[in-house]
């Protein structure tokens, strides 16, 4: 067990040989979490290496070997503009998001505030709008034409003084966008954290703010850090907010220059795009490297141990109903601004702006044309399926393997690394490499449902690894080694030890990766095939089409469904007493 | 098992997974031979044959561009009407997605697709060496433009392209009329275009240069990218029509001309100004290398060029390229011949050929 090996701490000159000796150690079961890491991850990772290095020929197959494209990402005058713009996209929005979401966390998971538990149904709805309409509410709301302009220019005289269509428009909407997320990870944290510290500084006369602050916060510090690192990461490959705000101001981040490479030449030539990937892949490694440096001290950190704990709320007297209305702030600008906007449209008989006449217009057509014939309802069935598979698969492996990773099981670290490079290939590239995959397998995989879901799995596994990572973190260590004394072996250990006392963190984890899965159009655009539509990809059609108000009226649908999804599994994990 | 076990198209997939094993194993290289020789058929009998052959196929699939509700499904339908022993099932993708997939099956020799639709998929796909040359007597109806005389693609409909502007942002007096027009200082920043596909830029780019020859497009252009574009990077050209329609953006650059006339006749406040030459493109159909079902796709390929198949695409707001389907009424003000402007078509070829030099163009001066 390395946990020994902390307490012998050998003598300063062997220390580095030691390390190495050590990070070099592998136990069987991590070297079996391995080979399914590399065997999900690794084929699509080559595709994009050996596109990067080279030449493309007419057909798409790879030619010669060549450093050409590399040279060409770092010789071009776009390169250093657009990756200091990624990183103040990503640091701004990353920043913007976790602030919110965790003031949001903190009131939820430790005031008395009025209505709190309703903050995660709101967040679980705006999970469910899709991205696209997400994204394009917010640009109507703060657009050249939007209501904030007009008001501005009533008040002030100032004509179209705010140009959304800008760095940090970007970062507001990107930032908002990502809120729910925040939310859910950071109350998930909250909630296995120990309340007796807060209660202990709070007796010794410190003020909620205080406590807060200095005791809550730096104990969820490298949860925190792994939160951020996920929103930095997945702000540094979005593509809807670049793609639709910053393109539109001339904004440009590394995902607009892969989509505007990889569609350049017409035939299909992904050697920039794959050199900018690996630009891509290098940033995160650096990042997940200094993570991996924070949770070595780990145990400072872990607050549930043998001692039993009981989260607690704090009664904040009057202030409740500041945070109340902080809460109601935020409910308004997450959840209701996107979905009152779509259900606006949905409404509408062409999609045309926010205005007086346009209540005028209001019509029930769209929502005839949804029950008419149409492959929505062929696809819903796989839509859910995807879902509920994706998400199945996911949230046990990565329990088990994060469990690993924070016991610093011998080679673990490894574990880590793979799992989180999914999370850095933009998925309109990553479903280019997994096209390529499945369509060689000699398995008959290819157009599947069954393609879709374990290019899914592979997607959301980092989503599933920092969400399981954050629960682990939280859990002493010292649990087990009393299990384990008791002679558990280490199945018995997992199975009975560490799951039920994780189960509140790997049941939102589920949800959350059965909602992010089900949304997604990017990754299964060129892997749906004739029988296996998903509804994502249909929406992502309508709205292709232009058929917007059609496209309101599923949305709507479509968050409705997943609000009841969600409900149930509410209802479900409440009467087997988690209290998600 | 994590999929459907009762999905037919399914187990379809996998029959025909076997069926292709077992073929390769027994016939070895005789099945390509006698694919071609279907394909290319001028026999006189070459509807009995195609009737027998698809009879045994049982089934086709279809990979296009176009919208699936009003397209793609009552031509679904259609076809399965006419033929019910064939099951054709369909795929929408944009050209590039298309583009993307045809070549991945066609290098890993695991086509799934037998007919694909679209348009600027045509000449691109054949050079890059994914399609086989094919017959169908139905383009003997078809103007000369719209053939290849190497037999690689023919086409299946045409697009008119034209500016869209909201009128209550630009009124329609003063709407741009020419190219000229578009150099007008007051409508700098208030031009949008479509980048990312080669209908969008590329196109616009590569008409001027038809149009003009390549000094005076060179000079036009440098004005032009004083006028600072707006680069709109997601989504179609449909989408981008939606944006006009929404007030974000004044006037919208190289749209397909249809696309504001149905708007406005649901009342909203767009409107469509044809420019004079107005560049117009055709879709194209072709048949991947390794078709599967030859046979099936012949007669797929007859059917969407039929007057029947045609009346499909007019009904759905596309422009027929048989002389003897007409488009819709309500579409026909933007038909370069009824409305009096000159007309510059951009075969299939051209686009494929300037594309490239006309991207560089744009890197060059607008991005």
């Amino acid at each position: 067990m390395t946990t020994q090996v902390e307490y012998s701490e050998p003598a300063a000159s062997s220390w580095k040989d030691w390390r190495l000796a050590e990070s070099l150690r592998f136990s069987p079961l991590v070297l079996v979490l391995l080979a399914i890491m590399l065997l999900a991850v690794a084929p699509p990772v080559m595709f994009l290496v050996n596109a990067s290095l080279h030449e493309t020929l007419p057909d798409g197959s790879p030619g010669v070997f060549t450093l050409r494209y590399y040279q060409q990402l770092v010789s071009g005058r776009f390169f250093v503009p657009s990756l200091i713009n990624t990183l103040i996209y990503a640091c701004g929005s990353s920043v913007i998001a976790i602030f919110i979401g965790t003031v949001q966390a903190l009131i939820v998971e430790r005031t008395n505030t009025p209505g709190r538990k309703l903050a995660f149904l709101a967040a679980i709805i705006s999970l469910g709008v899709p991205h696209v309409l997400y994204v394009v509410a917010w640009l109507l709301l703060l657009g050249r034409s939007g209501p904030v302009n007009e008001l501005i220019e009533s008040l002030l005289h100032q004509p179209q003084a705010l140009d959304v269509y800008s760095l940090w428009g970007m970062m507001l909407i990107e930032g908002i966008g990502f809120v729910p997320l925040t939310f859910l990870l950071m109350s998930s944290v909250l909630r296995s954290t120990d309340a007796s510290f807060e209660e202990a500084a709070m007796m010794s006369g410190a003020s909620p703010l205080r406590a807060f602050g200095s005791i809550t916060l730096r104990m969820a510090l490298p949860a925190l850090c792994g939160l951020t690192l996920l929103i930095f990461v997945k702000a540094v490959e979005s593509f809807e907010v670049p793609a639709l705000v910053g393109l539109a101001g001339n904004v440009n981040v590394i995902t607009t220059m892969i989509y505007q490479s990889s569609r350049r030449a017409g035939a299909p030539n992904y050697g920039e795009a794959g050199a900018y990937s690996m630009c891509l892949v290098v940033i995160l490694l650096a990042l997940m490297f200094w993570q991996n440096n924070l949770s070595r001290h780990a145990k400072r950190y872990q607050t549930i141990t043998g001692k039993g704990f009981r989260p607690r709320v704090i009664d904040l007297g009057g202030w409740r109903h500041v945070t109340c209305a902080v809460l109601v702030g935020l409910f308004l600008m997450v959840t209701v601004v996107p979905v009152s906007m779509l259900a606006f449209t949905s409404f509408q008989p062409f999609y045309g702006g926010v205005s007086m006449e346009a209540f005028g217009r209001f019509s029930l057509e769209n929502y005839h044309a949804l029950f008419g014939p149409g492959s929505f309802r062929d696809s819903i069935l796989n839509t859910l399926i995807l879902g509920t598979m994706t998400a199945t698969l996911v949230v046990p492996f990565t329990a088990l393997c994060a469990w690993l990773v924070v016991r610093r099981s011998p080679g673990a670290w490894l574990i880590d690394q793979i799992a989180s490079v999914p999370l850095v290939f933009p998925a309109i590239i990553l479903s280019v490499a997994f096209l390529d995959v499945f369509v060689n397998m000699s398995l008959p995989l290819y157009g599947t449902l069954l393609s879709i879901i374990l290019a899914s799995s592979v997607r959301y596994l980092p989503y599933g690894m920092r969400y399981a990572f954050a629960g682990v973190i939280q859990i002493h260590s010292d649990l087990e080694e009393a299990a384990s004394v008791s002679g558990a072996n280490k199945a018995k250990l997992f199975l009975r030890v560490l799951a039920p006392l994780l189960a509140t963190t790997l049941v939102s984890s589920w949800l959350l990766i059965f909602l992010v899965s089900v949304q997604a159009v990017s990754l299964p655009l060129l892997l749906v095939g004739p029988g296996s539509e998903i509804m994502s990809v249909t929406l992502f059609e309508l709205w292709q089409n232009g058929q917007v108000t059609e496209l309101a009226a599923m949305g709507m649908l479509w968050i409705a469904l997943m609000t009841c999804v969600s409900v149930l599994f509410h209802l479900l994990t409440r009467r087997h007493q988690l209290n998600v | 098992m994590f999929f459907k076990p009762s999905n037919p198209r399914k187990n379809r997939l996998l029959q025909a997974c076997a069926a292709m094993a077992l073929s390769v194993a027994f016939m070895g290289a005789a099945l390509p031979a006698r694919a071609q020789e279907i394909l290319t058929s001028r026999a006189p009998n070459r509807e009995e044959l195609l009737l027998e052959g698809a009879r045994k196929e049982g089934q086709v699939v279809l990979y296009s561009a176009a919208i699936v509700n009003q397209a793609l499904r009552p031509m679904a339908e259609a076809f399965m009407k006419k033929y019910p022993f064939i099951k054709l099932t369909f795929w929408r993708g944009d050209t590039e997605e298309i583009i993307a997939k045809l070549s991945a099956e066609v290098r890993a020799k695991n086509v799934v697709v037998d007919l694909i639709e679209g348009t600027g998929v045509g000449e691109l796909a054949v050079e890059s060496g994914l399609t086989v040359p094919f017959y169908t007597p139905a383009v003997e109806a078809l103007p000369e433009m719209y053939r290849d005389p190497r037999g690689n693609w023919a086409s299946t409909r045409v697009s008119y392209f034209g500016i869209a502007y909201n009128p209550k942002l630009v009124p329609p007096d003063q709407a741009p009329k020419t190219y000229d027009d578009l150099l007008d200082p007051r409508w700098k920043g208030k031009l949008a275009w479509r980048i990312g596909t080669s209908s969008g830029t590329p196109l616009f780019l590569t008409s001027i240069r038809l149009a003009l020859g390549e000094d005076k497009a060179r000079a036009y252009f440098e004005k032009l990218a004083q006028q600072k574009v707006i680069n709109f990077g997601a989504g179609s050209a449909r989408t981008l029509v939606d944006r006009v329609i929404a007030g974000e953006i004044p006037i919208a650059l190289n749209i397909f001309a249809h696309h504001p006339l149905i708007s406005k006749a649901k009342g909203a406040p767009v409107n469509t100004q044809l420019l004079e030459p107005t560049p117009s493109t055709a879709g194209t159909m072709i048949v991947p290398k390794g078709v599967r079902h030859p046979y099936a796709a012949m007669l797929l390929a007859d059917f969407i060029l039929s007057p029947e198949g045609q009346g499909i695409f007019s009904k759905a707001e596309y422009f027929p390229v048989r002389p003897d389907v007409p488009p819709l009424d309500t579409l026909a003000p933007v038909v370069p011949k009824i409305a009096g402007v000159k007309e510059l078509f951009v075969s299939s070829e051209q686009l494929n050929r300037y594309n490239e030099s006309s991207q560089k163009i744009f890197e060059e001066l607008f991005r």
